[in-house]
């Protein structure tokens, strides 16, 4: 479940959006910064960590539900990315694999819906994804 | 000077190698084969195998009354110890969140179980006592705790085949259950994409749920609850992040150490005499038959639930409601993979599977409950 905060600090205003992974893990979006935050201890909401990850910003709403949806890939289900097999840039085929998404501890293969160039790469190995996120963007055409 | 008498104790192995144990000693090579090459569930089948070798080695003191194999029988298998420890580490690896994110799946799992019951019948018209039948009928569930577990109490004298049967079928699941799927299933019914709705379940739910199951399955079926009450406990442990160390240990270490004694233990119980019997090659036979059964009857009622749903139930994730968790979800995905590269099966698949989980376990103890067994 995706939350919207709108918080003001002084004079600044800030949008934050704050997405549950699991029980404990939350991807948090501060204005556009996105952080992965694991949550230390349930009871004491002031003793949690935050690691900054600013290489990927969430979504700015609810993603697509179907993988492929126009100009996009998202993540089919929730899991880790292990491997990314392309770059912007890239021409692929449909059907080319692109990334390989460890879900349920079973590497499943993901490959490109759409014949088409990378634009953007929005994941990188390593990282979790939730269902829906957004693994890569491709060219307007 | 050597005189005869001495010339016999030398040679007392030699003189009581039996055409029994040298057959017996063939199967133990052909599943370290199979374990080693063949990568056929090596974690239990190579204990097994050694099991077997050694004890079927003359006159070997590893079976006599103290001896270590023995020992290791009487500890964990005659008592059911054994499989119980390895529920716990099954329990604390199994993740029961597709499940509840799509509770009907459950009639997937209870559906998996049908086969279980067809081959029982089988088993009795072939002359099996009604223990033996039930016991035989198990290894359809592809559960090789709960094979051991039920075997153990109601056939005891079957234990060495059953398990190696239940173990061997496991390791088969990517190559027997495609096929049974793909003649039950037409092309365009294997291409229903299913998309994933994420239900955020929470920790509450997450962990309410074994507790839940233990208490109802444990007064619905008494015969269970040893084994679902320690499925459970793994899962409890697993989902409440309180007791990471015991959480860890009981699906590695605690597990691991069990799995090798398990296996020497039933190996042991792979003596010439007794295992060279018509009877064994029928409970491998019959074996195989349930693990079908239990397969189609799954994809059969997965069908009946894409009718009734309009067409939204891709009928191969009732392939998955058979236990052997998480191959039978995984040997789904990879085929909806093969059959459309876009859709993703494996949730779905993975709740199936986790319900055949639980469901065999309950199959399990109504059987021992029809059985009447515990007196």
């Amino acid at each position: 479940m995706m939350r919207r905060y709108r918080l003001k600090v002084g004079e600044r205003e800030f949008a934050i959006d704050v997405q549950e992974q699991t029980a404990d893990r939350y991807a948090v979006s501060v204005g556009g910064e996105a952080y992965e935050v694991t949550l230390a201890e349930d009871a004491n909401p002031s003793a949690v960590s935050i690691a900054p990850r600013p290489t990927v910003a969430l979504p700015p709403s609810r993603p697509a539900v179907t993988a492929g949806g126009k100009g996009a890939l998202t993540a089919p289900m929730p899991g880790v990315i292990l491997e990314v097999k392309v770059k912007a840039g890239d021409a692929v085929e449909r059907g080319q694999p692109v990334a390989v998404l460890d879900a349920m501890k079973m590497h499943n293969t993901i490959a490109s819906p759409q014949t088409g160039v990378v634009a953007e790469v929005l994941v990188a190995a390593g990282q979790t994804v939730d269902h829906g996120e957004l693994i890569l963007k491709y060219r307007e055409t | 000077m050597i005189d005869q008498r001495t010339l016999d104790l030398l040679l007392q192995g030699v003189a009581n190698v039996s055409w029994q144990s040298l057959v017996m000693l063939a199967i133990a090579c052909v599943l370290m084969y199979l374990a080693i090459v063949r990568d056929y569930e090596p974690l239990l089948l190579l204990p097994i195998a050694a099991g077997c070798l050694l004890a079927n080695l003359p006159l070997s003191p590893l079976i006599a009354p103290e001896g270590m194999l023995r020992i290791l029988y009487d500890v964990g298998v005659g008592n059911e110890l054994f499989p119980l420890l390895i529920f716990i580490g099954i329990g604390a690896l199994t993740d029961f969140g597709p499940l509840l994110e799509n509770p009907r799946l459950v009639l997937l799992g209870a559906a998996g179980q049908f086969g279980i019951f067809l081959t029982l019948i089988l088993a009795l018209l072939l002359g099996f006592t009604q223990p033996e039948a039930a016991s035989i009928g198990i290894i359809g569930a592809i559960d090789g705790p709960t094979s051991i577990y039920v075997s153990g109490i109601l056939a005891p004298h079957m234990l060495g085949p059953i398990t190696v049967a239940a173990y061997s079928y496991m390791s088969l699941v990517p190559i027997i259950l495609p096929p049974v799927v793909r003649l039950l299933t037409t092309r365009r019914e294997r291409q229903i994409r299913m998309p994933y709705r994420s239900r955020k379940i929470s920790r509450r739910t997450r962990i309410l749920f074994p507790i839940v199951v233990s208490v109802v399955v444990g007064i619905l079926v008494p015969f269970a609850t040893p084994l679902i009450g320690m499925l459970m406990l793994g899962n409890l442990m697993k989902e409440s992040g309180v007791v990471e160390r015991l959480t860890k240990a009981s699906s590695t270490e605690i597990a691991n150490t069990v799995t090798l004694f398990l296996g020497l233990a039933i190996g042991s119980t792979m003596v010439g005499a007794d295992f060279l019997k018509k009877e064994t090659l029928f409970i491998l036979v019959l074996g195989l038959l349930a693990f079908i059964l239990d397969g189609a009857a799954g994809v059969l009622f997965a069908k009946l639930l894409n009718g009734l749903s309009g067409g939204k139930v891709n009928p191969m994730i009732g392939a998955a409601g058979i236990s052997a968790f998480p191959m039978a979800a995984r040997v789904v995905q990879r085929m909806a993979h093969e059959e459309d590269f876009e859709n993703y099966l494996l949730m779905h698949a993975m709740g199936a599977n986790a319900a055949g989980q639980v469901a065999s376990v309950v199959a399990g103890g109504v059987l021992l409950a029809l059985m009447g067994a515990g007196g």
